[in-house]
């Protein structure tokens, strides 16, 4: 692609990014209305106090850790043609082993636990992704399907474990036991959320992205997402890359749940993910970052920016939490109707309109 | 008298100019022939003519009025009629119900001195109307059958009547003979010939020069988007289009010194290989033959005879059911595609766009695809940028590849171009045994005298072809040993030094020697 070109498609894909955001606060500032509030100055709230200080700046970038993550995760399936729609159960299996055995290690020295769990999830992150990556590269079962209803057998199950054989007797509600202070990443800044942990998800994702742009493997699961034939005729072993692509994608998801857990939650309760779920919004960051590696973060940051600005709105405004679920629900509404959509460009002689041409081939005729 | 006139047609697509001040004139009841190189603009003035297209400047005159099509519909109210490359039909329809498909003629009912229109397709009404227009035609096909069970050429026949049912009196055809047999396109000069008895005016694109010579009255070559020349047929010949067309001297015929291979050594050998298609049919039914050392072995063969599954095996998509392939008599049989790369064989896949390139990729990119672990330009899993863009340049000016910028997209290119990419980065690899399928289709004529020179310089070196094209003379001119492929099966060799056009051709219609005699 020459310069032009790319400076094109750079244009289209941002404008696809901003207007349904646009959108989506537009048709949410009429939310805050309905909420006796000033739109204006509830957003205001939602961005200065994430965006204009120190400490949102440093919050937003804890939020943004897991969140790098999850899309990133969503991404690179995107990228071989599959779809990963099982972070958020990934995400959450992760999450719970590593409280359970954050807990249970909990005489480990901080530096041996910290990775040791890191791992751990990554690992757990694995195996649940080995159920569809099979189906799918031995049956070519559909792994949108798998992925996505297996979310709901594995909340259902942790929910299980954690009422039952995992609850912490002495907490209140529904709850693992506290992972040990020894399992939770120290903190950059003394006077800020910001963990180390952030640093790992920076580091994984420069990874990933060196590995998708400049490695043989990334060369071949481009190929495969964008040509499976292609892929399948110059030898890229295809069943090989979707294992390895659906397991990685899995293994980002649970670095992403080890991560939430050990950073922020330090103990599974059933609300671990939030509403919507990490996982879930991995999804909307992925659409929102065009699935591109800088969209990613950009998109990653801006929705850390909305989720820890939204609870800041609840605090200082009368207008719910919930917001941000309006608008994250408006945004991939909007973001699925591709308003201002890049004309396609036209093919040498090529109808402009080739539907139209198999309606006209049978029509006219005898007057 | 003219039927149709272009005055200064030009055709933009943003900056590039595909069609630039055509003066085109097409005559009452001429055959005119429009040739080019592929990316000329032949399809793109076809296009305009036919309604498909809006010219951006110029004008159309229909027998000396000024016209404007705003779609088909109106180009076939004007009587301008086109029949694709690709045929529209519905196969479990039969022929009269394919020809009414959309103009259906409903039974009438009269009450009192009103008529209605039911619902139910007056079918007798239907079949005596083509009936009729086949008989004027002399079309020889049954209105009755099933379009499913007709030929390629009895289908084409199909989508001329669904034209001239439309009372279309200039047809234009889009590259009409790509798909037939040599004694279908005989078949298909002859409807041509009583098209024009009829006072039908045809104006048909190719690139096959022999075509022009054959049937046509008139011919335009155009170039680049320009009219080189109008010529009378009658004052031209097969080399002087041949220059026009590429504007310079081709080689018609391919030097091409034969030998004899038999005490050569078998390299590689394809022994009773089976496979079945995804609806349970023997598509490879129990096929054997072997290829030596430095020779080319041709396979022939009407479109959809089991060679396309047959490639597929060779290459390592596809799985044999029974069977087994030896090369340099280790057993191969299976192998994956990079494996079957790793032991030096190369291929040139049917599907240029879905095997052969990968259409949202660079031109680099796909230079190195299928040998993007080769130790000259990956280490340690990881690609050179530097040395994949050092690659492409090198293979791109010994190739002459036309790229406009070498980090473009791979569909930037014209056809021949994109097949030369494929073609540079599979002979580059240095491999003993090249398997070539329909290697030049679509491409102009530059690119194919190029593919073919490349494909004997290989042979010159001693490495070993197997070339699967349906294009006869392409077979014929460039083959050692020709292999007929009829419904599965492989039914007959010819040498290819002594083989003859009608011998072949009759193979490929599935009709044996000894058929032949005892049918007399």
């Amino acid at each position: 692609m020459d310069r032009k070109e790319k400076l094109n498609s750079l244009k289209y894909s941002i404008i696809n990014s901003i207007i349904p955001i646009l959108i989506a606060f537009g048709i949410g500032a009429i939310a805050i209305i309905l909420a006796k509030e000033n739109p204006l100055s509830a957003y205001g709230t939602l961005f200065y106090r994430s965006l204009f200080n120190i400490k949102g700046i440093f919050n937003t970038l804890h939020f943004a850790g897991p969140l790098i993550l999850t899309g990133l995760a969503i991404a690179i399936s995107f990228k071989a043609g599959l779809f990963n729609m099982g972070i958020e159960g990934q995400l959450l299996s992760a999450g719970f082993v590593v409280a359970v055995m954050g807990n249970v290690w909990g005489e480990l020295p901080k530096t041996v636990l910290v990775p040791l769990l890191l791992v751990v999830g990554v690992l757990v992150g694995v195996i649940v992704a080995i159920i569809p990556t099979m189906l799918k590269a031995f049956y070519n079962v559909n792994e949108m399907v798998v992925t996505l209803l297996l979310n709901y057998a594995i909340i259902h199950i942790l929910q299980y474990l954690t009422e039952n054989t995992f609850r912490d007797p002495s907490s209140g509600y529904v709850s693992t036991p506290r992972i040990s202070s020894n399992a939770i990443p120290s903190r950059i800044f003394e006077d800020y959320r910001l963990t180390t942990f952030f640093i790992v998800a920076i580091v994984v994702y420069v990874i990933f992205y060196f590995i998708m742009k400049r490695s043989k493997l990334g060369f071949e699961i481009t190929a495969l997402g964008q040509n499976r034939n292609f892929a399948e005729a110059t030898g890229m072993r295809i069943q090989k890359k979707i294992i390895i692509i659906m397991l990685a994608s899995g293994a980002l998801a649970g670095l992403a749940g080890a991560g939430w857990m050990m950073s922020e939650k330090y103990a599974y309760t059933l609300s671990f993910s939030g509403i919507p779920g990490l996982g879930w919004d991995g999804m909307l960051i992925a659409l929102l970052g065009s699935h591109s590696p800088i969209g990613i973060l950009i998109a990653a940051v801006f929705y850390a920016v909305v989720k820890t600005g939204s609870s800041n709105i609840a605090i200082f405004t009368s207008v719910p939490y919930e917001i941000v679920i309006l608008l994250q629900a408006l945004i991939v509404l909007f973001l699925s109707l591709k308003v201002f959509v890049k004309p396609k460009e036209l093919k040498l002689g090529e109808p402009s309109v080739p539907k139209k041409r198999f309606k006209n081939l049978f029509k006219g005729g005898k007057e | 008298m003219e039927v149709i006139k272009t005055v200064d047609l030009t055709k933009k697509f943003g900056s590039f100019t595909a069609n630039k001040n055509i003066n085109i004139s097409v005559l009452e009841g001429e055959i005119k022939a429009i040739v080019g190189e592929n990316g000329a603009g032949k399809s793109t003035l076809m296009n305009m003519l036919y309604g498909l297209l809006k010219p951006t400047s110029g004008e159309i005159y229909l027998r000396g009025r000024l016209i404007h099509f705003n779609s088909p519909d109106d180009a076939i109210l004007n009587g301008i009629g086109m029949v694709h490359q690709h045929f529209k039909l519905v196969p479990s329809l039969t022929v009269y119900e394919n020809v009414l498909l959309g103009v259906e003629i409903n039974k009438e009912v009269s009450i009192g001195n009103k008529k209605f229109k039911t619902f139910k397709v007056d079918q007798k009404q239907e079949l005596k109307l083509v009936n009729d227009l086949i008989e004027k035609y002399k079309f020889n096909i049954n209105a009755n059958a099933y379009v499913k069970d007709l030929s390629i050429g009895a289908k084409q026949k199909v989508e001329i009547l669904k034209m001239l049912y439309r009372n279309v009196n200039i047809l234009i055809f889009d590259e009409p003979t790509a798909v037939l047999t040599p004694q279908e396109i005989e078949m298909f000069y002859e409807t041509l010939r009583e098209l024009k008895a009829c006072g039908t005016s045809i104006i048909f694109i190719t690139h096959k020069l022999g075509e022009v010579m054959d049937i046509a009255d008139s011919v335009t070559v155009i170039k680049s988007g320009e009219v080189i020349d109008n010529l009378l047929v009658k004052d031209t010949n097969n080399k002087h289009l041949a220059q026009l067309m590429v504007g310079r001297d081709v080689l018609m015929h391919v030097e091409k010194k034969y030998k004899d291979y038999s005490n050569a050594s078998v390299i590689y050998e394809v022994n009773n290989i089976k496979t079945k298609n995804k609806w349970g049919l023997n598509c490879v039914d129990d096929v054997s033959f072997n290829i030596r050392q430095g020779e080319i072995v041709g396979i022939a063969g009407v479109e959809g005879n089991g060679q396309s599954e047959l490639v597929d095996i060779i290459s390592g998509i596809l799985k044999v059911t029974d069977g087994c392939i030896k090369f340099n008599g280790n057993d191969i049989t299976n192998f994956w595609p990079d494996k079957l790369r790793k032991n030096k064989i190369a291929f040139i896949p049917e599907d240029r766009y879905e095997q052969g390139l990968c259409k949202e990729m660079t031109i680099s990119e796909n230079m190195i695809a299928g040998y993007h672990d080769s130790p000259d330009i990956s280490k340690y899993g990881f690609i050179s940028m530097k040395k994949r863009l050092q690659k492409s340049i090198d293979l791109i000016n010994k190739y002459d590849v036309r790229v406009s910028k070498i980090e473009g997209l791979i569909s930037s290119l014209s056809g021949g171009n994109a097949q030369k990419v494929i073609i540079a980065r599979e002979f580059s690899s240095d491999p003993d045994l090249i398997i070539a399928s329909q290697p030049t289709r679509g491409v102009d004529i530059g690119a194919i005298e190029f593919i073919h020179k490349s494909i004997l310089d290989l042979q010159e070196k001693g490495k070993s072809v197997l070339l699967i094209s349906s294009e006869l003379s392409e077979i014929m001119s460039l083959s050692d040993r020709i292999l007929v492929m009829y419904k599965g099966k492989i039914i007959g060799e010819v040498m290819g030094k002594n083989a003859t056009r009608e011998e072949v051709g009759y193979l490929m219609m599935g009709i044996t020697h000894s058929e032949e005699n005892t049918n007399g």
